[in-house]
Order: C-alpha cells, then sequence, then structure tokens
C-alpha cells in the first residue's frame, strides 16, 4: 500500500514561501500559526540552501510516543493525524519532534485555546471527511478528494514532493541522475529511518 | 484536465447535504473555530474510518507526479 | 552535505533549532524578523478588523453540498503569468486550485500567487468612494464623486489647459483596460498618460527596440529550459519572477547548463547559480565590454552573424578596445580571469541567453546598459533561436500589454509614436476626425510632443511655470492602479502631492498616496476592482496573451477600469465618440468588443490576430500546448499554434498566425511564426546597407535584405495586383491623395500583410540591427559614473552626460554629479534597491494580505559585518539610514549580513506608510490600513534620470547609516 511521504528537493528550493501561503490559502490557518516553514541555511553566503519544513509524518511517530492524552494517530496511508478534542495542549510533543511541527495558538483558534495545531498532510482529522466541523478543526482534507497536500502541489520549483513515496523517491532519483548532484532526501533517515539511494 | 472530476468531487463532498451549512457569506465573516462553533457538530468517525486508506492516484494525482518529471 | 545535518540523534535539538530560524549561517531575513514580529504591529492591525459593507466579501471554506465552478484567471502579480483556477460557489471565492494544464507554470505559484484568493475577501480593501474633508475621510456616492471630480478637472482644463491634469494608469490592467486609458487620454487632449513601465522597463524598450526592432523579451521563461548557458546580470528572478526559476532550474539540470549570476549582491538566484560574480553596483557597461573585449581578442565572436545581421559592430570594437581587464578590474572589481572565464562560457557555450531586468534598467544609463547587453547577444550570435535571446523579464502582470497599449507619454497604442500620421492612422481607427482630435489638444505641436514621465510628475507641479515648456504646471493627479512611493526622491513628491489642486486615487486599495502627504482636502480615493473581478486579456513577459475571466463580482462597491473610464467620458462629454464600435451594457463596457477594435488598429507591433476567441480557446485547451517549444499538438483544434498567439500574430485573427514565440528566427517561414530584424531605419547610412545581406527567413521569395512592406514596394515587386478589389479601396481611402505611401502597419484592410505573408517575407522588412544606434545619446554605449558615486577618481574619466532638457522639463546630470566630491566622505556606502518574493511593487495590495505579511513584517536594510561592526550596529537593531538630498533619512532595521559587500547596503522597494522615522497609520481611512507598514527607500533614493526615457536611478546612490 501506497505509504506517503514528502521529499524537499533542497537543490531546487528557492525560498519563495508558495508552500507556507499555499498551506495558509487552503486550510485558512491563523496568523501566528505555521504549519509550514521554509528555513535557510548560510542565509546570504556561498552555499546557501532552503528547506521547506513541516510535520513529516514519521514511522513511529516520536510525538504519539510522548503525548499524555494518546490523541494522536496514524493512518493506513502513514499519515499522522491527531484528535483536538483529546487534546491538553501539554506542549510534550513539540519537545519530542525532531522537526518542530506542533504549534500552539495563543489565542481561540482551530478548535480551542492552546489545542495543538500541526500540519495534517491535508488529511483532515478524525471529523467525518469534507464536512464543515472537519474543516473548522483541522482544515481541508484533500487526500479524500483525491488530491494531494496543497503545499507541494503548488511549489515553485517543484522542490517540495508529496505522495506514494515510492513514487516521488523515483522522481528524485530521476533527477539526481540527469544533473549529477543532490543534497539527499532531507529528513528521511531520521523521520522514515531510510534514504533515497541513487 | 480535472474539469471531468467535478461531478466527482461534488458527490464527495455531498457529505454536507444533511449539514445545512449556511451560503457562503455566512462562513465567510466567521473564523474557523467560530464555525465550528455555531455548527451543529455531526458524529466523530469511528476508529475503523478514522485509520481507513484515502490515497487513490487518480488523474489529478497523476498530474502533479508528472509535472515534477522533466 | 544537508542530510547530514538530519542524521542520527545527536541532530534532534539542531534540527529543532534550525527550525526556530537559529541556523548554523545566523539569522536568516524571515527568523530575525519573526522573533520581534509576532506580537507586533502586524497582530494588532489584524485585530481591527470592520467589515461593515454594502456586498460581504466572502471566503471558504467550502460547502461540499454545493456545485463548484471552476474559473481561469491570471495571477495579478508579476509578468510570468500564472494561471490561477478558482473554486466558486454561489459567487464566492471558497477555493484555490493548481492549473497543471498551463504550460508556463503547471499548477505551481510562488507566496504571490499562492494567496490570491485572499485579495478577495478585500478584509483591508477600499470599499465605497472617500472624500477628504478637512482632514477627515468621508464616505461618499459615487455619482457624487464623479460629478465633484469632473467639475474639479474641467475647471483645471479651462483654467490651465488639458496638460495639467496627469493621468497614471496602470500595468495591472488588462490589455483592453490599457488601451481604453489611453484612448480616454487622447480624446481628453493630453499625452501625459504614463504607467509602471517609465520605473521598471523603459530603458529596455526604448534601447532594445533601436537596436533590433522590438523592444520587448525575445524568448520566453519556458525556452530558458533549452539554454546551455544564462547569465542573469541585474535581476533576481527567484524572488521577483520564482515560476522562472522552475523552467530555468529544468535547464540548468537537464542540459548541465552554466548558470552565471553577475550582480553587487549575492541573491537567492546567485545561490543557484555555477558561477556568481560580484561587481561594483553600476558597472554594468564595463562588466559588458571587459567580456567582449576577451571575446573579439580571442576571436570568439560570430562572424558571420554580424556580417549579415549586424550594423555598426566595428564602431563598438572601437569602444570595447578601450576596456582592458586592468581597466575593468579598476573600475568593477572583477578580477580578469573570473571575466574571462565567463566570456569564454558565453561565446562558445552555446546557445546562451542573457537574462537582466532592473538592475540594469532602472539607471541613468539604462538605455545604453540594455543596448550593451543586446550588443553582447549579436556579437555572439545568440539571438533568434531556441535557448537564446535577450530574456527580459518584465515586472507586473501586465507592464508588457500596458506598455504595448502605449501608456506611455512617448507614444499612442502599439508604439505608432506621436507624429501625424500615428494620429491620422488611430483617429480612422476610432472612426473620428482627425481635425476634432487636433482640438482637443492645447496645440498640435504638444500633440505631437512627449508628455511628462511619472518619474518627473512632481517636478511639473512645483518648478516655476516658465521652466516648462507647456502652458501651466500639473494641478491635478489621478492615478489608476498605480502607488504612490514608486518614484525617488519622495520628500520632493510629498511637497509635489501639497501642492496638488485635486488628487485622485482609484485603486483596490488607498494606496500610500493617501497617507504620503498632509492634505485635508480635494482629494478623492474611489474603490477599483482587482483583475479577478474582470474580464480581459492580459500579456505576460514573453508577449503571450492569456484571457482572464471574472471570478466573482467587484466586491463592496468597487467598480471595474472600464467602468471607471467610461463614467468620466460621459461627465466629460466624450463617451459617444470614444465608445462608438465599443459595446457598452448600461455604464459597463464590454471586454471582447474592445479587443476587437484593438486587433483592428494595433497592426505594427501584430496586435490584430489574437481574437477574444481565439484567445480563450487557448485558455480551454492549455494542456495541449508543449512545455517547451509551446505549439499546440497536432490534432488539436490549436494545432501548430504557439500559447498565448505571442505578439507579432500577424494579420486578422482568420489569417490564423500562430504567433512568434522567438522574435527574430530565421529557421522558421514567417507564417510558422519566423522573422528577423525589422527595417526600421532605413535602408543605407554612410554608404553601408541597413537591410540584412543573405539572411532571410525561411521560405522567403526574397532571398537578401527588404525594406518595409508598403504600396510603392508591392508595386516594385510586381505584387500589387495580388490585392483584392476590396483591399485596394480600403487602402485608397487610408493613403487619400497617395496612396503608395500606405505601409503595412497603417493599412486597415491587412491586405499589405497578407501578400507579404504569402511570399514568405517579413512585413516589417528585414534589416540589420543596430549595434551604433545614432539617433540615441551614446550612440555606441559608454560607461559613466552614476550621479552619486564613491569613485570620484573616476568621474573625470567617466563623467555623467551634460544637463540638458527632455520631457518638457530640465534634465541634469553632470551638475548634480559634481556633489559627489564633497558628499563620498561623509556618505560612504551605496545603496541600491530591489523586490522581495512575499511583496510586490509599492507593496500597499500585498502587505494588506494577511498571508504574505506574515511572512515579512518589518522594513529593513541589509549592510555588510564589517561595515555594521565599523558603526557598532548589532544585527537586528533599528537603524537610521541618511540620504543624501533633502536632509531624508529612513528609520528601519539592521539586517547584517554578506549577502552585500562592504560598502553597499541594500534596501527592498515595497514598503510604505511610515515616514523618516513617523508612523502614519493614522492617515489611511479607517479599516484600509495595510496590515505591514514601513519606511519607503525611495525616501532616500536620489536625482538621476537616463536621457532617453527618464527612467530613475534607484539602483545607485549614496547613504550613511547609523544607530537608532
Ligand atoms: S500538507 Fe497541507 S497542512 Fe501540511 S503543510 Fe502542506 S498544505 Fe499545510
Ligand atoms: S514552494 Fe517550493 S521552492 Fe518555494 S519555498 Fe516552498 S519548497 Fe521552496
Ligand atoms: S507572482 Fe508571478 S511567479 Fe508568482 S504566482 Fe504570480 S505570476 Fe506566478
Amino acid at each position: 500500500m501506497a505509504r506517503m511521504k514528502f521529499l524537499c528537493d533542497s537543490d531546487r528550493c528557492i525560498e519563495c514561501n508558495a508552500c507556507v501561503t499555499a498551506c495558509k490559502n487552503e486550510n485558512e490557518v491563523p496568523w501566528g500559526i505555521n504549519r509550514r516553514r521554509v528555513v535557510t541555511i548560510n542565509d546570504g553566503k556561498a552555499g546557501e540552501r532552503s528547506i521547506s519544513m513541516a510535520c513529516m509524518h514519521c514511522t513511529d511517530a516520536p510525538c504519539a510516543a510522548v503525548c499524555p492524552v494518546s490523541c494522536f494517530y496514524t493512518t493506513a496511508d502513514a499519515i499522522v493525524l491527531h484528535d483536538k478534542d483529546l487534546c491538553i495542549g501539554c506542549g510534550y510533543c513539540f519537545y519530542a519532534c525532531p522537526f518542530g511541527a506542533p504549534q500552539y495558538p495563543k489565542v481561540g483558534n482551530f478548535g480551542g485555546r492552546g489545542k495543538m495545531d500541526k500540519c495534517t498532510y491535508c488529511a483532515g482529522g478524525p471529523q467525518q471527511d469534507n464536512t464543515a466541523a472537519e474543516y473548522a478543526q483541522y482544515g481541508a482534507n484533500r487526500i479524500a478528494e483525491g488530491k494531494l497536500p496543497l503545499c507541494a502541489e503548488m511549489c515553485s520549483t517543484r522542490s517540495l514532493m508529496a505522495g506514494d513515496g515510492d513514487i516521488i523517491a523515483s522522481i528524485y532519483k530521476e533527477r539526481v541522475q540527469k544533473r549529477g548532484y543532490g543534497s539527499g532526501a532531507w529528513g528521511w533517515r531520521t523521520a522514515y529511518r531510510e534514504t533515497v539511494d541513487v | 484536465m480535472h474539469d471531468g472530476n467535478e461531478n466527482k468531487v461534488a458527490e464527495r463532498r455531498g457529505f454536507l447535504k444533511t449539514l445545512g451549512l449556511a451560503g457562503g457569506a455566512a462562513a465567510a465573516a466567521a473564523a474557523p473555530a467560530a464555525a465550528q462553533a455555531q455548527a451543529p457538530r455531526p458524529r466523530k468517525e469511528t476508529e475503523v474510518e478514522k485509520v481507513a486508506a484515502r490515497y487513490r492516484e487518480t488523474d489529478h494525482v497523476k498530474a502533479f507526479y508528472r509535472t515534477n518529471r522533466y | 552535505m544537508l542530510i547530514k545535518r538530519s542524521e542520527g540523534k545527536a541532530a534532534r535539538q539542531r534540527l529543532s533549532s534550525t527550525y526556530q530560524g537559529l541556523s548554523a549561517g545566523g539569522m536568516d531575513r524571515r527568523s530575525f524578523l519573526r522573533q520581534a514580529g509576532l506580537g507586533g504591529a502586524g497582530l494588532a492591525a489584524l485585530g481591527s478588523f470592520g467589515l461593515t459593507t454594502a456586498r460581504p466579501a466572502a471566503a471558504g471554506p467550502t460547502n461540499f453540498s454545493q456545485p463548484i465552478q471552476r474559473i481561469k484567471n491570471i495571477c495579478t502579480h508579476c509578468s510570468v503569468g500564472c494561471t490561477v483556477v478558482a473554486e466558486v460557489q454561489n459567487g464566492v471565492w471558497v477555493g484555490q486550485e493548481p492549473a497543471f494544464e498551463s504550460p508556463i507554470n503547471r499548477g505551481t505559484h510562488c507566496a504571490k500567487g499562492a494567496s490570491v484568493r485572499e485579495l478577495v475577501h478585500g478584509d483591508r480593501r477600499l470599499k465605497y468612494p472617500m472624500k477628504l474633508v478637512d482632514g477627515q475621510w468621508q464616505r461618499v456616492s459615487w455619482e457624487q464623486a464623479i460629478e465633484e471630480i469632473g467639475d474639479k478637472l474641467l475647471e483645471i482644463r479651462q483654467k490651465s489647459g488639458p496638460d495639467s491634469v496627469y493621468w497614471l494608469g496602470s500595468a495591472k490592467f488588462s490589455n483592453e483596460g490599457a488601451y481604453l486609458m489611453r484612448k480616454f487620454a487622447a480624446f481628453w487632449g493630453s499625452n501625459t498618460i504614463d504607467h509602471q513601465a517609465r520605473i521598471c522597463h523603459s530603458t529596455t524598450v526604448a534601447g532594445v527596440s533601436n537596436v533590433m526592432g522590438y523592444g520587448a523579451q525575445t524568448n520566453s521563461y519556458n525556452d530558458t529550459r533549452n539554454a546551455r548557458t544564462m547569465i542573469i546580470m541585474g535581476g533576481n528572478p527567484a524572488e521577483a519572477h520564482p515560476i522562472s526559476m522552475q523552467h530555468m532550474l529544468a535547464g540548468k539540470e537537464q542540459n548541465r547548463a552554466n548558470v552565471i549570476v553577475i550582480d553587487p549582491r549575492f541573491t537567492r538566484t546567485a545561490a543557484h547559480a555555477t558561477e556568481y560574480v560580484r561587481i561594483r553596483p553600476g558597472t554594468d557597461i564595463p562588466i559588458i565590454w571587459g567580456m567582449l573585449w576577451h571575446i573579439f581578442e580571442n576571436g570568439w565572436e560570430d562572424k558571420e552573424f554580424i556580417a549579415q545581421r549586424v550594423f555598426g559592430m566595428d564602431d563598438v570594437r572601437k569602444e570595447v578596445a578601450k576596456w582592458n581587464p586592468r581597466e575593468v578590474e579598476r573600475v568593477t572589481g572583477v578580477p580578469e580571469a573570473q571575466l574571462k572565464k565567463v566570456a569564454q562560457i558565453f561565446a562558445t557555450q552555446k546557445p546562451a541567453t542573457l537574462i537582466w531586468c532592473m538592475g540594469a534598467t532602472q539607471k541613468t544609463v539604462g538605455t545604453a546598459n540594455v543596448r550593451a547587453f543586446t550588443i553582447l547577444l549579436l556579437a555572439t550570435g545568440n539571438m533568434g533561436r531556441p535557448g537564446t535571446g535577450a530574456n527580459i523579464y518584465r515586472g507586473h502582470t501586465n507592464v508588457q500589454g500596458a506598455t504595448d497599449f502605449g501608456l506611455d507619454v512617448t507614444t499612442l497604442p502599439a508604439y505608432y509614436g506621436l507624429d501625424e500620421a500615428a494620429w491620422r492612422h488611430w483617429c480612422r481607427v476610432w472612426d473620428v476626425p482627425y481635425e476634432w482630435m487636433v482640438q482637443r489638444f492645447a496645440s498640435k505641436a504638444l500633440m505631437e510632443t512627449p508628455g511628462i514621465p511619472t518619474t518627473r510628475w512632481f517636478d511639473a507641479v512645483l518648478l516655476p511655470k516658465d521652466q516648462l515648456s507647456q502652458p501651466d504646471t500639473v494641478k491635478a493627479f489621478i492615478a489608476i492602479g498605480h502607488g504612490g512611493n514608486t518614484v525617488s526622491r519622495m520628500p520632493e513628491a510629498i511637497k509635489g502631492m501639497d501642492a496638488l489642486e485635486l488628487l485622485v486615487v482609484a485603486d483596490p486599495h488607498p494606496t500610500n498616496l493617501s497617507s504620503m502627504s498632509n492634505r485635508r482636502d480635494n482629494t478623492y480615493l474611489l474603490p477599483i476592482s482587482t483583475q479577478f473581478e474582470c474580464d480581459g486579456s492580459r500579456t505576460a513577459s514573453n508577449r503571450s496573451l492569456q484571457w482572464g475571466s471574472k471570478i466573482v463580482d467587484p466586491i463592496f462597491e468597487c467598480k471595474n477600469d472600464y467602468e471607471l473610464l467610461y463614467l468620466l467620458a460621459r461627465k466629460f462629454g466624450f463617451a459617444q465618440e470614444m465608445f462608438k464600435s465599443i459595446e457598452v451594457k448600461g455604464t459597463q463596457p464590454v471586454a471582447e468588443s474592445i479587443t476587437r477594435e484593438f486587433n483592428r488598429g494595433a497592426i505594427s507591433t501584430g496586435y490584430s490576430g489574437q481574437s477574444p476567441e481565439r484567445l480563450k480557446l487557448h485558455m480551454q485547451r492549455q494542456e495541449d500546448f508543449d512545455l517547451v517549444t509551446l505549439r499546440g499538438r497536432p490534432g488539436s483544434p490549436v494545432e501548430g499554434e504557439v500559447y498565448g498567439l505571442p505578439w507579432p500574430c500577424w494579420g486578422t485573427p482568420e489569417m490564423k498566425h500562430p504567433g512568434t514565440h522567438i522574435l527574430y528566427n530565421t529557421n522558421l517561414h514567417v507564417k510558422e511564426g519566423g522573422g528577423c530584424f525589422r527595417a526600421r531605419w532605413g535602408v543605407e547610412r554612410e554608404g553601408k546597407t541597413l537591410l540584412a545581406e543573405r539572411s532571410y527567413s525561411k521560405g522567403s521569395e526574397l532571398t537578401d535584405g527588404y525594406p518595409e512592406f508598403t504600396v510603392a514596394v508591392l508595386k516594385r515587386l510586381g505584387w500589387y495586383d495580388e490585392l483584392t478589389a476590396q483591399e485596394k479601396e480600403i487602402i485608397a481611402r487610408v493613403g487619400g491623395d497617395n496612396p503608395d505611401r500606405v505601409s503595412w502597419s497603417t493599412d486597415l484592410s491587412f491586405g499589405i500583410i497578407r501578400v507579404a505573408l504569402e511570399h514568405g517575407c517579413q512585413p516589417s522588412g528585414n534589416g540589420k540591427a543596430r549595434a551604433n544606434a545614432w539617433n540615441l545619446p551614446d550612440p555606441v554605449p559608454v560607461h559613466r559614473e552614476p550621479i552619486y558615486t564613491p569613485r570620484t577618481d573616476l568621474i573625470a574619466d567617466y563623467p555623467a552626460i551634460d544637463d540638458r532638457r527632455t520631457f518638457r522639463l530640465p534634465h541634469l546630470a553632470k551638475s548634480v554629479q559634481a556633489r559627489s566630491y564633497s558628499l563620498a566622505t561623509s556618505f560612504p556606502i551605496v545603496l541600491t534597491s530591489g523586490r522581495l518574493v512575499e511583496y510586490e511593487g509599492g507593496g500597499e495590495e500585498t502587505r494588506s494580505n494577511r498571508w504574505l505579511a506574515e511572512l515579512q513584517q518589518d522594513m529593513f536594510v541589509e549592510i555588510n559585518p564589517a561595515d555594521a561592526e565599523a558603526r557598532g550596529i548589532k544585527p537586528g537593531q533599528m537603524v537610521w539610514v541618511d540620504g543624501v538630498e533633502n536632509s531624508a533619512k529612513v528609520r528601519v532595521k539592521a539586517l547584517v549580513t554578506d549577502r552585500v559587500a562592504k560598502g553597499v547596503a541594500f534596501m527592498p522597494f515595497h514598503f510604505g506608510g511610515w515616514y523618516q522615522g513617523e508612523d502614519r497609520r493614522g492617515y489611511y481611512p479607517p479599516g484600509t490600513d495595510p496590515i505591514v507598514l514601513g519606511e519607503s527607500v525611495n525616501t532616500v533614493t536620489t536625482y538621476g534620470y537616463d536621457p532617453v526615457t527618464a527612467m530613475q536611478e534607484t539602483k545607485v546612490t549614496l547613504c550613511q547609516i547609523r544607530g537608532a
């Protein structure tokens, strides 16, 4: 069965932030909450590279392991979701997450004060698919619509890829073979315990 | 290209038919959180529904993969 | 290397901290701003939403029980022209989906395009007309606003003449809007009609057209996929044209292409280059001549191409000979070895393209710069083929089209100019008597004289009347879709604003024109829709036209551009004449009928074949176009046509010309989009031919150069009788006493074009490109030090041009440059400006978009660590940047970075709403202030204008920086 993953080809990312605003647009994410962010390394120097980061939907997700109320669950598509009705906003998951994905609103947003919010892989949450209740708490459910995360679908340079991990890995391999360089599938070892061999 | 999907999408989106979400305008003025407060809460997904696979390789998804290739 | 950062447990902590922005390389522009930002002014501004409205602007979530309509329009930000797919329910734009089928963007966007839906949420839009009464904004009705504005304008017209009203149009207009406004200005009786192109690529248009015939991008974004070498000089497409990078990076990867960035600043684009060349700001011509020095020295030039297709290259050789590697290094700072390597790559690893933007154009030597760039392409034969060319990336969404349709003080639509023949042509198209048109103007002389460029509008308000070559100074300023913080010398612009008798801003947003001045009365704001609330075509940078369909009705009380112009024309009493052949429903002109009218008249640029029907078909069948060639797939209804029918698209729509993907491409038949350089400057000069030699486009029956087609030429060739009787009759009507002089571009029957194409000939002739543009200042480009330069040792050798008069005004250069001697020690830092990815133009629209505003909450200055240390400036602290004129200063955050060299500082130009330390948020009408405000860089930019187009200098001036 297809296993959903993200792959950011950092040799392509130009830090344009389309992925960030696409996410805001699709999910009406409020000011101050960033499900996705772009981080630049060596800013302004030779070797400058940018990487788009969000929840990577890890295998054996560390956030789930530390959650005191067990609000996380992993779907058959390997998407890590959580139930905001259970979340108590304790913040443990933020410290456990190697990617710093969990976000906590300071005011009433996305289903209540202090409830954790993070990237859902545009797959909603434990409310019924594409209902107003699901949208209000978790945002869109594109996966149920037969689509993929909008951040990846709109990425300007086709740097950020989402979808079936095998397919996007093969696309990445094809690129590296063609162009002769590649910094690797960023974050994969941490998130998925594997890399893309080229 | 995915014009053809529209009906299907609408069908899938038909979940809401019973919900009677007021017109776009009302939804617009309200932030998502407020919308939630107003809308009647439907039942949540069962444990089985929650984790069920939803990904499908639709034309839309295939188009995405294609535009990632050279 | 990066992969290591993610490996193993030890890396975990570092990864999390990277995420917080504390990357190993120090603070980046977002993280340092964010740390201070989240609770700041931006958030406070968000708290004050007030939705008190006539028609609620609405937003998602999608109601999945309702049918969803899918409507295509074009991103309203940059000139790449990304297709936007809107999902609409009950007249509300609820979702945005990727347009995978668009050959231009393939579903993708940058931060701006991915958040355009927010523009019609309209939280901070102008909601109804307003006027300033004793310093307070008051709501008024449209009727009252038009009446009062109209009466005041007629009074000014009466008292001071039509030239005392400044009409400023917009690069955000559709083609139809741009054309209509140029026509409107003609009916008003003035050539003082301009738009943003003045301050972005006016120098490109003037410079490049004077070399090759047309002043536009020769190839396309998609075509960079074919390049083996790309030089990006004075441009930062990673931020300014992000989707172009998709094509450029694909080219880089597939062809293992050389990507060379030549820029004073290590840009986000430079981060993806294979070679980065840092230059001293303002030394473009020495760099190009320095490259050509190596090229000529080593015989790397394309001798056959030069012999067949270029005039005057020997004059260039003489100038280039002066630029030996030592002199180049002395002036530019670039070492010999690096420039030689770059020159060799460019000349020998072909096809090679040169990509440029405002780093080249916004200069006192802008026109000369772009001619030098073009000459480098010609000398190496990199023109007229896939992968080559002058890839000039225009700025705003339709700045190409608005330029083409003459929102320009120097010409009528389609570059006909302003002479009597041009006026007679358009009067025929408009079906109004030429004599009637003449009496609309103050005089026939002024009718044929260029107006006042937008860079100098306030000089035309403030200068004594006797220094202006027109009856009176400017009294009223009408800005339709144009910000106010985009001109240099802002302190003087503000004085000009204060002195106006009438100020009108017609725009989706109040713009900083509403908040900059201290006016208390006679100021109006009119709410105008965006192009998402309007039908019409827009021309992307690559000359492709795309039809945008209205997504939602204008929100609140907004009206579209067409209706505004109709209402004004009606008030002035010339609506009948002006809309004679344009369909108007109620008070709403119909977009398609405007398109059809310009199809009939804009012959010279080949804007005649793009009927609304053909354009709409292309939008429907986007998936049928090839990604690289942009050709329609065989068997499809658009077979063989180029996406968007890029101009020139010769003849009538019925002739089915496919449009021209690559200009001057002799490898194709003209009927398939081939062409040659235009024969625009006669046939001979100083005994040498100006026509091409043994070079012609494929299938041409004339196998050598030939002049432009006229009736006389057809007769000489014996092709005259191939014209139909009807065509001859129309030509006779156009030609009057002298039908022989009717040319392809004034022949309303299109017969001359038809016959020329039948014989495989380009209607505009087959000439040579000109390396020597003898009609311009500095016919062969020469280096001139910037007006304000820190290198006063170079002024004697490379002085600014002499003071002169241009565009009805005094135009100083050399006398101002002399100030550098006394200023350079106390203002030792070169100040340059540029663009950020999340904002655009003056920035009011994008800074009002909460999804974008959140990404960049503070205005800043980039300063080199050495300069910061010498001044005791800490990263992130507030500093004053002092300018050299008007004792101007701005208060901004310091971003300490190696991105700029020692002695160079950079500021983005999208901010406004602060002035010399003062937050002017309270001056906006309540609820319409952008979320993010900041100092405008143009408060400290200075005097300096290109002698051909009056382009302002924003890329090189002097400043000092100190802690605040
Ligand atoms: S997958 Fe969806 S929720 Fe996650 S970052 Fe992308 S757009 Fe946002
Ligand atoms: S959209 Fe793509 S290129 Fe732009 S910042 Fe995100 S990952 Fe990078
Ligand atoms: S701003 Fe330009 S690159 Fe960005 S989405 Fe719009 S058209 Fe495309």
